[in-house]
C-alpha cells in the first residue's frame, strides 16, 4: 500500500469530526474492531466475530442476505414510485400509465419494484425451507423462527396490499376475492371485511387503506422485525452450522475472522 | 468433455475466484443492466416515428416552416374537465399541417377538416383508444383494464353524437341511425335514456289491435305473423320466426280478443262493380296524392311512394271491404291518432277508391293457409305467447298489458365493457361488431332470446350501430356546456274549431307549425304573413305544386267552403311573423320605371333566374319555386323581408343572403308583384 494514501486515510480517521462520529478509535487490534461493531447502531445487531465457516456460501446460500437486498431495492424504488402515484380512484390507473409511457425510466422503475417483490416472496420461502431442512429452527433459535414466520406474513401482506395499487381489473378483482376470504371468519367476518376495505366494496377507501398499509404500516413493521431477527441471530450464537457438516481445517477453525469479506 | 469442464472452471475462477474481482465483475454486469433502461427509452417507438417524420419533411418545399412547427418529445393534450390525456400527436405529427395533404401514409396523415380544434377535444373522445399510451399496440388495441380499442372509421360519427343530440349535416349516418332507432320500434322494448334525462321516443305508428278482426282476417294475420316482409317488403314489423302452431294460436287469440266497432261492420252494399272507366280509381288515387305517404311496388319491383303510411301493394289481401270503406270515410273513427288526414270523399269517391285499393292484391298470397277453428286452449296459449313476446309493447291488445322494461336498457350500450360481452365463436372481439351482429342476428346469441329478426340492409345496420355507439358513459358525464340538445317537438295545439279541423285533416303529419309536426311539407308558422288570402283559399280548394321537381304534393282534401274559410281566416290571423309589417309594403302598384329597374336587378345583378323561373320561355332555374304567379301568391312585405334575409324568416333556407340593399329589395319586390301568372288565370277561365 502506498504510504501517502495510507496517510490520508489515517489522517481522516484521526480527525475530530470522524472521532465524534466513530468513537471506537483507530487501530487494527481485535479490541478496536470489536468496538467498531459494538458501538455502531446498525452493526451492533451482528456478532462482533463470526466463524469463517458460518459465512461460506454452502451453509445458507445467502438466502437471508438476498432477501434483505430485495427489501432494500423495494424500499428505494417504492419511494421513487410514491413520487408519481396518487392513491385516488381515477388517478391511480392514469399514474400507472404515465409511469409506463412518459416518466423517464418509469417502466424500469415499476418493473424493478414488481420483480423484486416477486423475488422477495420467493427468497423468503426459500430461506424458510433452508432453515427448516437444516434444522436451524431448533433451540435456542425457536424464537427467531417465530419472528421469521411473522416476517413471512408481513412480506405476503406487503405483496397483497401492493397488488391493489395499480387499480386495474386484475387488481380490483384479486382484492375483491381476497378480501371476501376475510368475511368467512365466524361471527366477526363481516366486520373484519368492512374494516379492511373501509366499506363493503373495493373502492376509494380500500385503495387509500391499502396504500397506507403498503407504504407506511407494513414497511415499518417489517423494519422492526428485521432488526429483531438480526439481533436474535447474534443472541442465539450466530448462524447455525450443522454438526455433521465436514469440519474445516483445524487451522481455520481456530482462526477467527471478522465479518468483513477479505 | 473433460477439457470443456476444465475451461469453464478456469473462466469461473478468472471471473469470480477472487472476491475483489467478483465484486468488479458483478458491478460491471449491474451497470450493463442499468444501461438497458435509458437505452429502451431512446429506442422507443415514438422516437422512431418522430425521426421518420423529420426525414419525411426534409425534402419538401416548406421543410423550414414544417421543421419550425415540429416539436420533439411527447406531445400531449390535457383536458381535465373531460378526463382526457391524449398523446396521440406524439406520433401523429402532421395532424394540423395543411401542406401535408398529399401524405397518405399513417401516422402522418393530415386530419380531415372538422369544426372543432384538436387541442380542445383531444382524440379519444371521438376515436376512442387509449390516449395516454405512446405505443401503437397499447394506444390502438388495448382493452385490458376497460380501455376501449380504437373505433373503425365508419362509426366515427357516433363520437359527434355524444354531445350533439340534434341532427348535424355532417353526420348523415348517425342521423339516419337515430331516426331508425325511433322508427323501427327499438325503443318500445328497450329504454334509451339520453344525457339530458329524456328518453328516445318511438316515432313509428303501430296500429291498435283492439278491433283487428274488423279490419282483416285470421288467415291474413297468420301469414303476416309468419313473415311480415312477404306481405310488404317495406314493413317495419320484425319477423319473430314463429312456428306454424304458435302463429296460428296468436292469430286465433287476436281475432277472439278483438271487439267489433259498429261503423266498421255496418252493412253496406258491398258491391264493387268495376267502374266504367278503369282509370277513375287510379286518377282519384293520384289526385289525392296518396303516394306522398303510401308506397306501392311497381311492375319492375321498385317501391314507389312515401313511407309515412303502410305500403299498399297487397292491401286487397289484408283489408276487408267494409272496413276499407269505413276507413276511407273517416280514418279517425277507427284510430283517433292516425297520421292520415280525413279526406272529405263523397260516398261515390269512397266506393271508387275502396274498389281501386281492394283490387291491389296478390292472388297467390296466403293461398296455402288453412286454419282450423281454434280451441280455447289454443287461444289461451296464443294469449300467453302474446305476453311473452312483448307484442303489447307496440300494439294495443285487449287483455294484454303493455310490458315495462321488457328488454335491456341501451342508455350506455356504447360503453359496454368488452369483458362483459359473450361473443360468438369466431367473432371479432369489438363492440361495434357485437352491436351490429346483435341487430343482424339477434337469435344467434343463444336459445330463448326474444328479440325478433329485423330486415335491414348492411348500411342500415351500420347506421343504427352508429346511433347506439353514441350512447356512452362519457356522453352522460360530459360537461353541460358542451351538450347540444336535440330539437324536440313542442306540444303546440291550435285552438278552437280551426284547431279541431287541423287535427282532423292531420296537417301536422306533413307540416310543421310552432315547432311541432312533420318535415315533408313547408313550415307554416308564419304562413299568414307570407301569402295572400285569395291564393290560400284557391290552394286549399285545388292544391297545385310550386316546385315541379318534387314528387310529394299536398293532397286535395275536398274541403267545404265553410271549412276553407275557417282555415284561411285562422292562418291569416294567427300565423303572423312579428318581424313583418304588412302596412310598410302596401299592395300598391308601382311605376313601370321601378318595375323595370327591379327586373334588371333580378336578371343581371342578382341573377335570380339561376334558380327561379319567372318567364317559362327563357328561365331554366328549378332549384327554387316557380315565380310566375308570385305576385298573386305572396305578400309584398314578405317578399321584401325575404329578399333582405331569407334565413331570418326560415332558418336553413338554401337561398343565399346576398345583402340586398333596401332600394334594390323594394324594386325587386315591385317587379315580382307584377308576376300575377295572368296567362294561367286566363286559361282557367
Amino acid at each position: 500500500m502506498p504510504v501517502q494514501e495510507y496517510g490520508i486515510v489515517e489522517r481522516l480517521r484521526g480527525s475530530r469530526v470522524w472521532r465524534s462520529v466513530f468513537r471506537s478509535g483507530t487501530g487494527t487490534s481485535t479490541l478496536h474492531r470489536s468496538l467498531a461493531v459494538q458501538q455502531n447502531i446498525f452493526l451492533h445487531l451482528f456478532a462482533t466475530k463470526v466463524r469463517k465457516r458460518m459465512i461460506r456460501f454452502n451453509v445458507t446460500w445467502f438466502l437471508g442476505t438476498l432477501t434483505l437486498g430485495t427489501f432494500f431495492i423495494l424500499v428505494i424504488t417504492g419511494v421513487l414510485l410514491m413520487l408519481y402515484y396518487h392513491p385516488s380512484v381515477p388517478q391511480a390507473y392514469a399514474d400507472m400509465k404515465d409511469l409506463q409511457f412518459v416518466v423517464s425510466s418509469g417502466l424500469f422503475l415499476r418493473n424493478l419494484h414488481r420483480w423484486s417483490a416477486q423475488a422477495m416472496v420467493f427468497l423468503v420461502f426459500a430461506h424458510m425451507f433452508k432453515v427448516f431442512y437444516r434444522g436451524a429452527y431448533r433451540t435456542p433459535r425457536e424464537f427467531n423462527w417465530v419472528i421469521g414466520v411473522v416476517l413471512l406474513i408481513i412480506t405476503l401482506l406487503l405483496s397483497y396490499t401492493g397488488y391493489l395499487l395499480p387499480w386495474d381489473q386484475l387488481a380490483f378483482w384479486a382484492i375483491t376475492v381476497g378480501s371476501n376470504l376475510s368475511s368467512t371468519v365466524p361471527l366477526i367476518g363481516n366486520k373484519i371485511h368492512f374494516l379492511l376495505l373501509g366499506g363493503n366494496q373495493v373502492n376509494a377507501n380500500a385503495l387509500l387503506r391499502f396504500y397506507v398499509l403498503h407504504c407506511v404500516v407494513l414497511p415499518l413493521a417489517a423494519i422492526i422485525f428485521i432488526a429483531v431477527h438480526f439481533w436474535r441471530i447474534r443472541k442465539d450464537g450466530g448462524l447455525y452450522v450443522q454438526q455433521s457438516e465436514p469440519k474445516m481445517k483445524a487451522v481455520d477453525d481456530a482462526a477467527l475472522a471478522t465479518t468483513e469479506v477479505k | 468433455m473433460q477439457s470443456l469442464r476444465k475451461s469453464i472452471s478456469s473462466v469461473w475462477r478468472a471471473l469470480f475466484g477472487d472476491p475483489v474481482r467478483a465484486f468488479g465483475v458483478v458491478s460491471l454486469l449491474l451497470l450493463a443492466v442499468l444501461a438497458i433502461a435509458p437505452a429502451k427509452e431512446h429506442f422507443s417507438e415514438w422516437h422512431s416515428y418522430q425521426n421518420r417524420y423529420l426525414s419525411l419533411i426534409r425534402d419538401r418545399g416548406d421543410a423550414v416552416s414544417l421543421r419550425r412547427r415540429f416539436q420533439p418529445g411527447i406531445q400531449q393534450v390535457w383536458l381535465p374537465q373531460l378526463g382526457v390525456v391524449d398523446r396521440c400527436a406524439t406520433c401523429h405529427e402532421g395532424l394540423t399541417e395543411a401542406s401535408l395533404a398529399d401524405v397518405h401514409a399513417q401516422p402522418f396523415r393530415q386530419h380531415p377538416s372538422i369544426p372543432h380544434k384538436l387541442d380542445e377535444f383531444g382524440c379519444v373522445i371521438c376515436h376512442r383508444g387509449q390516449g395516454a399510451a405512446t405505443t401503437v399496440a397499447e394506444a390502438h388495441q388495448s382493452e385490458r383494464a376497460g380501455e376501449e380499442p380504437i373505433l373503425p372509421a365508419r362509426y366515427i360519427e357516433s363520437g359527434c353524437g355524444q354531445c350533439h343530440q340534434n341532427a348535424l349535416t355532417g353526420t348523415p349516418h348517425l342521423n339516419q341511425g337515430r331516426v331508425m332507432l325511433a322508427r323501427y320500434g327499438c325503443v318500445r322494448c328497450h329504454t334509451a335514456k339520453l344525457p339530458d334525462g329524456s328518453t328516445v321516443v318511438a316515432t313509428d305508428d303501430p296500429p291498435s289491435l283492439m278491433h283487428v278482426a274488423d279490419k282483416t282476417t285470421r288467415a291474413w294475420i297468420y301469414s303476416w305473423l309468419k313473415d311480415p316482409q312477404a306481405y310488404a317488403s317495406t314493413a317495419t314489423m320484425p319477423n319473430y320466426k314463429l312456428s306454424n302452431s304458435d302463429a296460428s294460436d296468436i292469430s286465433a287469440f287476436l281475432v277472439s280478443s278483438s271487439t267489433p266497432r259498429v261503423g266498421d261492420t255496418a252493412a253496406v252494399e258491398v258491391k264493387f262493380t268495376a267502374p266504367a272507366d278503369p282509370a277513375v280509381g287510379a286518377t282519384l288515387y293520384g289526385e289525392s296524392f296518396c303516394a306522398s305517404c303510401h308506397a306501392v311496388q311497381n311492375a319492375a319491383g321498385n317501391i314507389v311512394g312515401g313511407n309515412v303510411g303502410p305500403e299498399l301493394t297487397r292491401v286487397g289481401n289484408k283489408a276487408k271491404p267494409e272496413w276499407m270503406r269505413a276507413w276511407l270515410e273517416n280514418p279517425r273513427s277507427y284510430n283517433s291518432t292516425t297520421l292520415m288526414p280525413h279526406y272529405r270523399f263523397t260516398p261515390q269517391q269512397v266506393t271508387i277508391m275502396a274498389g281501386f285499393l281492394e283490387a291491389k292484391l296478390d292472388s297467390d298470397y296466403g293461398t296455402n293457409v288453412h286454419l282450423d277453428a281454434a280451441t280455447p286452449q289454443q287461444i289461451a296459449h296464443g294469449k300467453k305467447l302474446t305476453a311473452e313476446l312483448g307484442c303489447a309493447a307496440c300494439h294495443e291488445i285487449n287483455g294484454v298489458k303493455k310490458p315495462e322494461n321488457f328488454a335491456p336498457d341501451l342508455s350506455r350500450i356504447g360503453s359496454k365493457a368488452l369483458a362483459q360481452i359473450v361473443f360468438l365463436p369466431g367473432m371479432e372481439h369489438s363492440l361495434p361488431r357485437y352491436i351490429s351482429s346483435k341487430i343482424q342476428q339477434p337469435r344467434a346469441f343463444g336459445p330463448g332470446l326474444k328479440m325478433p329478426q329485423f330486415t335491414l340492409t348492411t348500411a342500415q345496420t351500420s347506421d343504427l350501430t352508429n346511433a347506439l355507439l353514441a350512447l356512452t358513459d362519457r356522453s352522460h358525464t360530459m360537461p353541460d356546456m358542451l351538450r347540444v340538445a336535440a330539437v324536440r317537438d313542442t306540444n303546440y295545439q291550435p285552438a278552437g274549431h280551426a284547431g279541431k279541423l287541423m287535427a282532423d285533416l292531420a296537417c301536422f303529419s306533413c307540416h310543421r307549425i310552432n315547432g311541432r309536426g312533420g318535415d315533408m311539407a313547408p313550415d307554416l308558422t308564419f304562413e299568414g304573413s307570407s301569402v295572400q288570402r285569395q291564393w290560400l283559399d284557391d290552394f286549399l280548394k285545388n292544391p297545385n305544386t310550386l316546385r315541379p321537381s318534387l314528387i310529394r304534393r299536398m293532397p286535395r282534401l275536398n274541403l267545404t267552403d265553410g271549412d276553407r274559410k275557417e282555415l284561411t281566416d285562422y292562418m291569416l290571423a294567427v300565423y303572423q311573423s312579428p318581424a313583418i309589417d304588412q302596412d310598410s309594403e302596401p299592395l300598391t302598384t308601382n311605376t313601370p320605371a321601378v318595375v323595370e329597374h327591379g327586373r334588371q336587378l333580378f336578371y343581371s345583378r342578382y341573377a335570380c333566374q339561376s334558380c327561379h323561373i319567372v318567364d317559362p320561355k327563357t328561365d331554366k332555374g328549378y332549384i327554387g319555386p316557380t315565380l310566375t304567379a308570385v305576385g298573386s301568391r305572396l305578400t309584398p312585405a314578405w317578399i321584401y323581408a325575404w329578399l333582405k334575409n331569407p334565413q331570418a324568416l326560415r332558418p336553413g333556407a338554401i337561398e343565399p343572403n346576398q345583402n340586398v340593399s333596401d332600394e334594390d329589395a323594394r324594386a325587386m319586390t315591385a317587379f315580382l308583384m307584377t308576376q300575377k301568372g295572368a296567362s294561367k288565370q286566363v286559361a282557367k277561365r
